[in-house]
């Protein structure tokens, strides 16, 4: 059996059916794979994480999803409808567009609860996620009285309630304190760890070799233009200054001002 | 901005609700229904002594949930005017209420007299109004508003509609912080002296602004919510505990409310 999650097959999509976003996509995801969407802003990386979630579909091209063509026909029928969702958790960028229930306790049991898990079990995911993710004093908190960084985890549980298979970032560390996005990172390898797929869409080149064994650039075209180990892509470095990635230090030193790339030598 | 700050008072006062008094620790639904009864009785007893005493028990149902009096008496006494005034005082004249003089005047060459049963009607209202006032904003600053809106899917309203509630109430947080800062953001370029017309090209672009903000928010929320498995049905979490204070509770509200009509 076919181990293959999603195939994209040259798909496009527009915004308002004119404004591009992406351009000729073409992408196969197994299971368990590690993968990084890195990209400048505007390059399609969140457009991309909608379609896998089939929230968007596109204008051209085929999108595959569990061996089945991902339509919005497709998602109304019932049964692979529910069987999508509960495969596929998808964390949004903006964690208020995410946590839209009055409280965190309840937005993190949605998912379940819409998805037909047990009251019992859900709970149950509550307690756990809570735990890990060290919010169990923001359970009963309005999302609207959290710091970004809770707000994040928050959104973070809300999905992993569902415990799906397939696990799609958007920016997860956006915005973050080092220490919470050391949290977040860990969250993720753990994940992975367990088996799930990952695919993240980011521009924090730091997280990149640990949350990913794969990384697809997509620059201003709206295409992948580079594809390969982290530690590959991320060694080009003119590439990555040409495509508004490279992160560049300027600091002083006695009377002068120097910059230089941000590099880590003794990385793998 | 004071409408705004008054605006954000009134949304961000939960901080009574999370305290340990009478009320916040009692089951919502319980206060919720004994709110209710004493608000009946506050509706039909005619007399103003009755009522004299409904208002003290609310005020001591006040007291007893930690919340500060004078808070509470300014919060409710800011909204009973805008409902009473401008029905209670012509009750109070000879042309609306005839009746025994008290106090006689001439206005614009009438002559115009304060009647006994028109000050008494007056003060019955006020009375009235004040009472029930009271009582509902006792119960929402006793309540945290997402336990309001559970107690309204106990209720059986319809849980669509509960549910929309929830999310204008938690959208209107972030919208309230939006105007702010576009507020701000004016401030900071343009300073406190715009003209009037100018004004209002800048607040029409703000209403703008935000109804297209709103637009984007609210499909993206719809995604987030289809994300996770939403159908159009929602299922969500029912937690409520009823004790045996909580009983006692009801209880006594209702035997107030009941002898108030007995005392009628």
């Amino acid at each position: 059996m076919s181990n293959t999650i999603f195939a994209l097959r040259n798909v496009h999509y527009a915004h308002a059916g004119k404004f591009p976003a992406l351009c000729g996509i073409d992408l196969t995801v197994t299971a368990g794979e590690k993968i990084a969407v890195i990209g400048a802003n505007g390059t399609g990386k969140s457009t991309l994480l909608s379609l896998l979630d089939g929230l968007i579909f596109p204008d051209a091209g085929r999108i595959e999803a569990f061996g089945r063509e991902l339509t919005e026909d497709a998602l109304q029928d019932e049964k692979y409808a529910q069987f999508f969702r509960k495969k596929i958790g998808f964390v949004f960028q903006n964690p208020d567009v995410q946590l839209f229930c009055p409280t965190v306790k309840e937005d993190i049991v949605f998912g379940p609860l819409q998805l037909g898990v047990s009251m019992e079990e859900t709970l149950k995911r509550l307690t756990v996620l809570a735990e890990l993710l060290e919010i169990t004093d923001l359970l009963d908190r309005a999302p609207h009285q959290l710091s970004i960084g809770e707000k994040r985890k928050a959104a973070i549980a809300a999905v992993w309630a569902i415990d799906p298979d397939i696990i799609l970032l958007d920016e997860p560390t956006a915005g973050l304190d080092p220490l919470t996005t050391r949290h977040i990172v860990d969250l993720i390898t753990l994940a992975s760890s367990q088996g799930k797929t990952i695919i993240t869409a980011t521009h924090d080149l730091h997280i990149i070799s640990e949350i990913s064994d794969t990384v697809y650039l997509f620059d201003k075209s709206r295409k992948i233009i580079s594809s390969g180990r982290p530690e590959t892509v991320l060694a080009d470095d003119e590439f990555l200054k040409k495509n508004n990635l490279l992160h560049i230090h300027r600091h002083e030193h006695k009377d002068t001002v120097h910059s230089h790339p941000h590099l880590h030598p003794d990385t793998p | 901005m004071s409408a705004l700050s008054f605006f954000k008072d009134a949304l961000y006062a939960d901080a009574y609700a999370l305290k340990k008094g009478f009320l916040q620790s009692r089951d919502p639904r319980i206060n919720v229904a004994a709110i209710l009864l004493l608000i009946i009785a506050v509706l039909f007893v005619r007399d103003t002594a009755v009522l004299v005493w409904l208002y003290t028990f609310c005020l001591l149902l006040a007291a007893c949930s930690k919340i500060n009096l004078l808070f509470f008496i300014k919060r409710t006494w800011f909204f009973i005017p805008l409902f009473s005034l401008f029905i209670a005082v012509p009750a109070v004249f000879n042309f609306v209420t005839p009746g025994h003089p008290v106090f006689m005047f001439t206005l614009l060459h009438h002559p115009v007299t304060i009647t006994r049963e028109g000050l008494s009607g007056a003060t019955l209202f006020v009375m009235r109004v004040a009472t029930s006032v009271s009582l509902v904003i006792l119960l929402s600053l006793t309540t945290k508003h997402t336990e309001l809106l559970k107690v309204l899917r106990i209720l059986k309203i319809p849980q669509l509609f509960v549910m929309t509630l929830g999310m204008c109430y938690r959208y209107i947080y972030l919208f309230v912080e939006i105007i702010e800062h576009t507020h701000l953001a004016i401030k900071s370029r343009a300073g406190t002296n715009i003209k009037h017309k100018k004004g209002r090209e800048i607040a029409t672009w703000s209403i703008t602004n935000l109804w297209i903000r709103s637009y984007h928010l609210n499909n993206q929320v719809y995604s987030a919510m289809l994300s996770r498995g939403y159908r159009g049905e929602p299922q969500v979490l029912h937690e409520f505990k009823t004790t045996l204070r909580d009983w006692a509770w009801i209880t006594a509200a209702a035997a107030i409310s009941t002898l108030s009509f007995a005392v009628y």
